[in-house]
């Protein structure tokens, strides 16, 4: 009989503890692939929710715009580049923008006016789906506009009201037209909730006397990290003579804050990995120690040092592998619930708004190839690492040490 | 009696005993660190939003959250400041008008928000943008010229030290007036819409300008000695003041954004406290439920001999306790070395980003510090007590079930 | 920088100097015949009344505008402008009142009282900003002037005013100067400084003729000097002068009217 099928008998043969075992493994190991799905999905949660609600992955704007913002620097024939886009796998979306004066009776503020391309912009964020009351946009209702939550306060209006806009066109006449206002904004972040005014394109080009062009078009692809540099490159080589930058570097303030939860979480993942290696180190202790008597035994009937030591590491194996088909047959389902329903926080965290991100208080988690791979990969290290110990103890101990081991 | 059995049963298996408290110890080292990781980045955070111009505690207009305005002002700040002085948790309050103004130089001008203090009662603890400064120095004189500016607006309006700017707001008659002053300090947060738009100007010429009296100001910040006491000073101060035009909002009222972020960092942090503690709970049950399985014959003849099924669930118990009470003292004392280290000196993370950490540097401490508050330090203990008994439950009761005879036939 | 009607009013009372014999060298120290005269005219500013048509170019590095006005002014702190072309512009007007600035928009009919952020925006796309409208700069109390010269220049007599603003003036300049035609004393040009004394605006008039019974300059010009190429152009066309207004005619309510 080889070394392995008595291993494996072994393992049988003690149900109890192996059980107990290889239970302890399982959990630490459910808990790992849990918790890096849970992070998965709070990082992906955060970029989308700062990418996805209004900057878009990319952007491309004329050369000079963001260090100057001005009416008159545009992108030439944004059409054109959005099908060259679109052709090459991007969504993208254009957008016009202006800078005026919102007024309502006797309440003024500064506008952010922005005029929104209806059917493309879904596809690239999902403000339209961020109404707090009333609807967005319209093609059909060309005087239909939605602002921003503080905006709406500023000017004490609601869904309904009139407001009217005054800006400087291109041609240096005086624009100015009443609007309704359509719908409100839920709180997207502080510069879009204080001036947004979102229109159709249409009606802004009328406005403003702006048949063509675009200042910003706004792209959407991946949104995991080692792509981003690559997209980025790719889409500059696609636009050239444009300014092209990705999501990191147009904020890098939010960056920041996403990279240092990274950091954070770094170390919390160092945190839970270094606790679960002590129980899974715990259990294979306890394991082979309380087993010593009969390693002693086995050593005595002519079993040789090496033939213990490899026979106590099958076991490890195989209760480790038993622990990781236990996670993923009970596991895996448990977090994919997770990941299609969500961890509700409202009790904890009501939704809030991050820096210009606004949280939802339901965290989704996802599982990627990694919440699969890290669990299983580290509960064979670890069981292998725990092992040695008290395999090398159970080698070298005499048969007689051993029957007598306390 | 039950005590000293268990307690020497416990270390008639040193080594069982040993790696279980030893699992025990480093569960409670992590969750320590990662409480106090935790308390003292967002003390900090708190602290320094609270540099950005509304304290931990805000006495406001009422509304004026909402709708920010130069029309809202507190009268009487003074005695207000007074007031609020006396309560033993505020180590500071201060006086500040805020608003919007229109900032010009001959080549241009954009509009802005302006911070009008009292020199003499701010320094750079209270105030980012006195901190911040890089170039000159804040202005000396509360009625005076001066003006502390931001490197981006300094750009955009071709400005230097020494250098006017013209600034033009609403008065409180609704005149549209303008004052000269002079560049006495640039200052750089590293965020450009700070950079770009937020001036500091003396508090008594701003109100001359505006028509304000003596007396009158848009908010009172109020800064705490420790900001976890912000929710009682607040409630405090609501009952001392009783004006109807006033409001007193806390940081997580007026600075949403990090509250927001505080928060869910919290929640993340809880989270994984559960977690940590489940580990640690499933450590101790193994150990207990591996030593129940060894000593069935042991238990047997125990109760063979007369012990009450009850006392051996107690006996377990206790066992479990007492791993858990060594395993704790065990991890207090791997603990605290490593606190004094992190709480005096700490890790300094600034290496890890490369790309300059002016974003937002002013704003983030990349220096990781502990700093533990009595309340999470006694809450941590006394979770992973709880644990231990839950954990050792299930092994006792088991092992209290078994008939002798059952227990005597098991090897 | 100012009304344009403040330069009509400087060019009357100029023109009221010149044809008086008597006003002829009264023995004064230069620093104050400097005075008086800036202070006259910001006085003789002030009583004086005006109605009148002009035309505005604008010429930017973007668009090339050219528009159509009529206009009326009380005092100096009262006065009225209205878009006559092109038609789609037609009615806009702009209201002077105090201090206070309102703008009637025809399309939406809705009057707008400009708030402090907005003075800096640009008048109707010129080169004169909303603040420049209203600024109540007075010359002589806003500014320390000395004559740096007085001679031929272009086959002119003029009299070169250098201006400095005064350490508590709330004007962006670093200095101004101003030259005159020393004869008939009327602007020949404004020359803006910064602080740094670099050149940023200039205002020139020119084509000197009669309108509405004074002789003043029809034209004038407003040139950025960092950005060659643009100005905007003020052609006075037809004037009247010291026609009676009634004060309640520079209304908000007068904006909306037709006539």
């Amino acid at each position: 009989m080889n070394l392995l099928q008595f291993s494996i008998r072994n393992v049988c043969r003690h149900k109890q503890r192996s059980l107990i075992t290889i239970g302890a493994m399982a959990f630490a190991a459910f808990i790992i692939m849990f918790f890096d799905a849970f992070l998965e999905g709070f990082i992906q949660t955060m970029v989308q929710n700062s990418v996805g609600m209004n900057l878009g992955t990319i952007q491309i704007h004329a050369e000079g715009y963001r260090d100057d913002p001005d009416l008159y620097k545009r992108i030439k024939n944004p059409d054109k580049l959005i099908e060259k886009l679109y052709a090459n796998g991007f969504s993208a979306t254009q957008r016009i923008y202006g800078f005026g004066l919102a007024a309502s009776g006797s309440k003024s503020s500064g506008a952010w006016l922005r005029g929104i391309d209806l059917k493309n912009e879904p596809l690239v964020t999902q403000i339209n789906k961020h109404i707090s009351s009333g609807s967005w946009l319209d093609g059909k209702d060309l005087m239909g506009v939605v602002i921003g939550k503080k905006l709406s306060k500023i000017l004490d209006v609601g869904v309904g009201d009139e407001v009217i806009i005054l800006s400087q066109a291109t041609d240096g006449s005086m624009a100015n037209d009443l609007y309704r206002v359509r719908g409100i904004l839920k709180s997207v972040g502080n510069g879009v909730d204080r001036g947004a005014f979102f229109m159709t394109d249409r009606a802004f080009r009328e406005l403003m006397v702006l048949p063509e062009g675009a200042h910003e078009i706004a792209i959407v692809g991946k949104y995991h990290e080692e792509d981003l540099q690559k997209i980025t490159d790719e889409v500059a080589n696609l636009a050239s003579g444009l300014e092209i930058l990705n999501w990191r570097q147009l904020q890098p303030f939010i960056a920041k804050m996403i990279d240092t939860s990274e950091a954070g979480t770094f170390i919390m993942m160092f945190i839970i990995y270094t606790a679960i290696g002590m129980v899974i180190l715990n259990a294979m202790l306890m394991n082979v120690f309380e087993r010593i008597h009969e390693l002693g035994v086995m050593k005595a009937i002519g079993f040789s040092p090496w033939r213990v030591a490899g026979m106590l590491f099958f076991e490890a194996m195989i209760q480790a592998a038993a622990a990781c088909l236990l996670t993923l047959i009970f596991g895996l389902p448990v977090v994919y619930y997770f990941q299609t329903h969500g961890i509700d926080l409202s009790s904890l965290v009501s939704s809030t708004t991050m820096v210009g991100i606004a949280m939802d208080p339901i965290w989704h988690c996802r599982i990627t190839f990694k919440s699969i791979a890290t669990p299983t990969i580290f509960l064979f290290l670890l069981a292998a690492l725990a092992v040695i110990y008290p395999a090398a103890k159970a080698a070298l101990i005499r048969p007689v040490e051993a029957i007598y081991y306390k | 009696m039950v005590n000293k059995m268990a307690w020497r049963n416990l270390w008639r298996r040193k080594r069982r005993t040993l790696i279980t408290s030893f699992t025990v110890a480093f569960g409670t080292f992590l969750s320590i660190s990662l409480t106090a990781m935790g308390d003292y980045a967002y003390t900090n955070i708190i602290n320094r939003s609270t540099t950005m111009g509304f304290g931990h505690i805000t006495i406001e207009p009422m509304g004026y959250n909402d709708t920010p305005g130069l029309d809202k002002k507190i009268t009487d700040v003074e005695s207000i400041r007074n007031f609020v002085l006396q309560i033993p948790e505020v180590k500071s309050a201060l006086v500040r008008i805020v608003g919007q103004a229109m900032f010009a130089s001959a080549i241009k001008n954009i509009g802005g928000t302006f911070i009008a203090i009292d020199p003499a009662k701010e320094n750079s603890e209270r105030n980012i943008f006195i901190s911040s400064i890089i170039e000159g120095f804040l202005f000396e004189e509360t009625d005076g010229r001066g003006v502390v500016i931001g490197t981006k607006m300094a750009k955009k309006l071709n400005l230097r030290i020494g250098k006017k700017l013209i600034y033009t707001v609403t008065d409180i008659n609704g005149e549209i007036v303008s004052e000269i002053t002079r560049v006495t300090g640039i200052f750089k947060t590293g965020v450009d819409e700070v950079d770009g738009s937020m001036v500091l100007l003396p508090i008594d010429r701003i109100r001359a300008t505006l028509g304000y009296k003596k007396d009158e100001a848009t908010i009172v910040p109020i800064y705490t000695n420790d900001q976890r006491k912000t929710g009682k000073v607040r409630n405090v101060i609501n009952r001392m003041i009783e004006n109807p035009e006033v409001e007193v909002l806390t940081w997580n009222e007026t600075q949403p954004e990090t509250a927001g972020f505080i928060t869910i960092d919290r929640g993340m942090n809880y989270l994984i406290q559960i977690l940590l503690g489940l580990l640690i709970a499933a450590g101790i049950l193994n150990t207990m439920l591996m030593n129940v399985l060894e000593r069935t014959r042991e238990f047997g003849i125990m109760m063979a001999v007369g012990m009450a099924p009850a006392r051996l669930v107690r006996l377990i118990l206790t066992e479990s306790i007492w791993i858990g009470l060594v395993g704790l003292i065990f991890g207090v004392m791997i603990t605290i070395p490593c606190y004094v280290y992190m709480s005096n000196i700490g890790i300094d993370f600034s290496g890890f980003y490369e790309e300059g950490s002016d974003v937002g540097g002013v704003l983030f401490d990349l220096v990781i510090k502990f700093r533990l508050y009595w309340e999470s330090a006694v809450a941590i203990l006394c979770g992973v007590f709880v644990l231990t008994i839950a954990a050792g439950l299930y092994p006792a009761v088991r092992s209290g079930r078994m008939p002798p005879v059952e227990s005597l036939k098991n090897l | 920088m100012r009304n344009i009607f403040f330069w009509l009013m400087i060019i009357i009372v100029m023109a009221v100097f010149s044809l008086n014999p008597s006003i002829a060298k009264p023995a004064e120290s230069s620093s104050d015949r400097v005075l008086r005269i800036l202070k006259e005219l910001d006085d003789l500013y002030r009583s004086s009344s005006a109605h009148g048509f002009m035309s505005m170019q604008v010429k930017t590095a973007h668009y090339t505008r050219s528009m159509r006005l009529e206009s009326w002014a009380s005092g100096k702190d009262k006065s009225l402008i209205r878009i006559i072309a092109p038609i789609k512009e037609r009615g806009t007007s702009t209201l002077m009142y105090g201090k206070n600035i309102y703008t009637y928009l025809p399309k939406t009919d809705r009057t707008i009282r400009l708030t402090s952020g907005m003075m800096g925006g640009s008048w109707m796309g010129s080169h004169f900003t909303n603040d420049d409208l209203i600024k109540e700069s007075r010359m002589s109390e806003d500014y320390d002037a000395t004559i740096t010269f007085e001679g031929i220049r272009n086959r002119q007599s003029v009299i070169e005013f250098t201006l400095i603003p005064k350490p508590l003036a709330s004007v962006v300049w670093g200095k101004i100067v101003l030259t005159i035609e020393a004869k008939n004393i009327i602007p020949v040009s404004y020359i803006f400084y910064d602080e740094d004394m670099e050149m940023i605006r200039t205002m020139t008039f020119s084509d000197v003729k009669d309108l509405g019974g004074r002789v003043i300059p029809a034209i004038l010009r407003v040139t950025p000097v960092d950005k060659p190429g643009e100005y905007t152009e003020v052609v006075y066309e037809k004037m009247e002068f010291k026609i009676p207004i009634k004060d309640s005619f520079f209304s908000i309510a007068r904006l909306k009217k037709k006539k």
